[in-house]
């Protein structure tokens, strides 16, 4: 009898939530960070996480991202509980499966556009030759193929950000997770760096999963997750123009 | 790619960097400065040990060395300084007849070891004349003359041309006395064994101990330091019935100066070492605690903390280990300058030196076989300081360090 095989689903699901919550200042004035959240995110979903300041958009990103740990809750990441891992593989799952942009760009200042890209295949222990074609096509596709030898100091905030998102791409991640990735961008630069988000959504079918306060970027994403105090009060898909076309 | 980002870390603040840079080559130079002196005082001293005072080699009869008696006279002695005078490694030999009595003047006395010697062979085996201060060499036409250091000379107010007398047993036993007048004082960089010994003609002592023609002791000079184990063990299968002992085993002290000394050297650079890791631990804290949000995004996208510690454990070697090929440069041209012109530390007390036996003129040696010890503890040192600034950055949490 021939092996069944496993349909591809269409719709996997990469992250999946129950009950999270973490709680800061337990002993004192407690604070509900995440209160309780539930999350289900499919593969190639553009997902807003929007919500005043304080109401747990960074803690709930930095749980997901496995940065952090839960009071309560699981949380599966292409099926693994992320929150039984050890430091040590929580570290290499990191590595392996998430993609990180931050708010303030955080490439390393001492290593080039290259250098930073390269790291985290480095640390994959992937060989010069595959790093090589995978920094060609990431600096293509991010439109900086002449920036490759500059440092982070030598680059424009939008520039920096850029990188910084080819960077996250770098290790083939299942997922993005971007913290407010236009908070410190003209608008300019923030309209750039959200088409190649998009276009990379588009063309290479990658999760992206940001927090952001940016009216213009809420209005692009196609999934809109409100929070406020920790809780989530809203999951709409957005009407966004860029996805209707 | 670690060993990338460490190097160009270091650089990241400069003047911080060039500071603690230069703390350790300074500390370098201090240590290799000290080891210098060290080496080139513990060089003087053997020199002296071996050219001026023992001898690479000394031959006795086995029975001699307990209480010096004078009837433990060398054996067949003309046949076995004949011999060894013969051999091409040897330098000079000089036979020696040697007893322990008293010097009497008119104003006191005190106990001496007299020397019996053929001049012209001590002045060549111990440069017996080069440190002559005042008179003139034993004179071969004058009988009972007798060489003094100037310690004794001052102690006894002796000058040239005064009279002593000395008294000792002979080889039977019976209490001789002779008297003797000072034909020169002499002084070397050794105030106790000034103090303690004269030097008088073989024939003179001889004839007083009963002991014509005979001797004690042979003084051994060889042409090359490296030959006193071959020369030695050649002798003693050749002549297995004498005691024949090399200068560490006839001046133990002087064996136990130069290992102490060596330790205590690197117990000098361990101390310099271990003030100057407060620095480097204080500027490695610096640099980690500027760097909280990076370290914290590194270990975030995936490194490993053992790659983080490999970090900070390679950027503090940089540091420490940058500082020291200047530090043994200028070690090196410092103590190479004053090998050459020599280095004068009378101001340090002639005397105190000279009752240690040294010199007051010393000609540092740079410690090059001290070097890979250096090193090691200079990378000790590294490693050491790099343990708390390490565990300080293993211990971020990704999550607040990215707060920061």
């Amino acid at each position: 009898m021939a092996a069944l095989e496993k349909i591809p689903d269409k719709k996997e699901t990469v992250i999946d939530a129950h009950n999270i919550s973490k709680v800061y200042n337990a002993d004192t004035v407690p604070v509900h960070a995440v209160n309780n959240v539930h999350l289900h995110l499919l593969k190639g979903e553009f997902t807003a996480l929007v919500g005043p300041s304080g109401s747990g958009k960074t803690t709930l990103l930095n749980l997901i991202g496995g940065l952090d740990k839960p009071d309560s809750g699981q949380i599966y990441i292409n099926g693994v509980d992320i929150t039984r891992l050890s430091s040590g593989r929580l570290i290499d799952f990191r590595l392996q499966n998430i993609g990180f942009v931050f708010q303030s760009f955080n490439l390393i200042p001492v290593l080039t556009a290259r250098e930073n890209v390269e790291f985290i295949m480095l640390l994959q222990g992937k060989g010069s030759s595959v790093r090589d074609r995978r920094v060609k096509q990431l600096f293509g596709q991010i439109q900086m193929e002449n920036k490759l030898d500059s440092r982070p100091a030598q680059l424009s905030g939008g520039q920096q950000q850029r990188v910084a998102v080819a960077r996250a791409l770098a290790s083939k991640p299942k997922f993005v997770l971007a913290d407010e990735p236009t908070a410190n961008l003209d608008s300019q630069s923030a309209s750039n760096l959200l088409d190649i988000m998009l276009k990379l959504n588009r063309e290479e079918g990658m999760t992206f999963l940001f927090s952001t306060h940016d009216q213009r970027v809420i209005d692009r994403a196609r999934r809109v997750i409100r929070l406020v105090d920790g809780r989530i009060v809203s999951d709409t898909a957005a009407v966004s123009t860029a996805h209707t076309q | 790619m670690i060993l990338l980002m460490a190097w160009r870390n270091i650089w990241r603040n400069k003047l911080r960097s060039l500071v603690i840079v230069l703390s350790i080559a300074l500390g370098l130079f201090a240590g290799i400065a000290v080891l210098g002196l060290y080496k080139g005082m513990m060089k003087s001293r053997v020199r002296d040990v071996i050219d001026a005072e023992q001898g690479h080699l000394q031959i006795h009869e086995p029975g001699f060395k307990k209480d010096e008696e004078p009837k433990f006279i060398l054996s067949d002695g003309q046949m076995l300084f004949n011999t060894i005078n013969k051999l091409p490694q040897v330098k000079a030999a000089s036979p020696r007849s040697v007893t322990n009595g008293m010097l009497a003047t008119a104003s006191g006395s005190a106990g001496v070891r007299i020397n019996g010697i053929i001049p012209e062979l001590e002045y060549r085996t111990s440069q017996l004349k080069a440190k002559i201060t005042d008179g003139q060499p034993f004179d071969a036409n004058r009988r009972n003359q007798v060489m003094i250091g100037k310690k004794l000379a001052l102690k006894m107010k002796l000058k040239t041309g005064s009279k002593l007398v000395l008294t000792f047993t002979d080889s039977t036993g019976n209490l001789v006395s002779g008297a003797f007048r000072v034909a020169a004082i002499y002084q070397s960089n050794n105030t106790p064994l000034d103090e303690r010994n004269v030097y008088v003609r073989i024939a003179d002592l001889d004839n007083l101990l009963n002991i014509p023609g005979a001797f004690h002791e042979i003084a051994v000079l060889l042409k090359n330091d490296e030959e006193v184990v071959s020369v030695q063990t050649l002798l003693q299968r050749r002549f297995p019935g004498y005691q024949i002992e090399n200068w560490r085993e006839i001046s133990p002290e002087t064996d136990l100066l130069i290992k102490t000394t060596n330790q205590y050297s690197y117990i000098i650079m361990v101390i310099i070492m271990f003030a100057l890791a407060f620095g480097i631990v204080n500027t490695m804290l610096m640099a980690i605690l500027e760097r909280t949000r990076e370290i914290g995004m590194m270990v975030a996208l995936g490194t490993t903390r053992i790659r983080v510690f490999f970090l900070i454990l390679t950027e503090t070697i940089f540091i420490t280990v940058a500082g020291a090929p200047a530090g043994i440069l200028a070690g090196w041209i410092v103590v190479g300058y004053f090998n050459k012109s020599g280095l004068n530390i009378a101001g340090m007390g002639k005397e105190m030196m000279s009752s240690f036996g040294f010199g007051t003129m010393v000609y540092p040696e740079f410690p090059g076989d001290k070097l890979p010890g250096i090193l090691l503890i200079v990378i000790g040192t590294a490693i050491i300081s790099s343990l708390f600034p390490a565990i300080k950055a293993l211990r971020l949490r990704p999550a607040a360090a990215l707060m920061r």
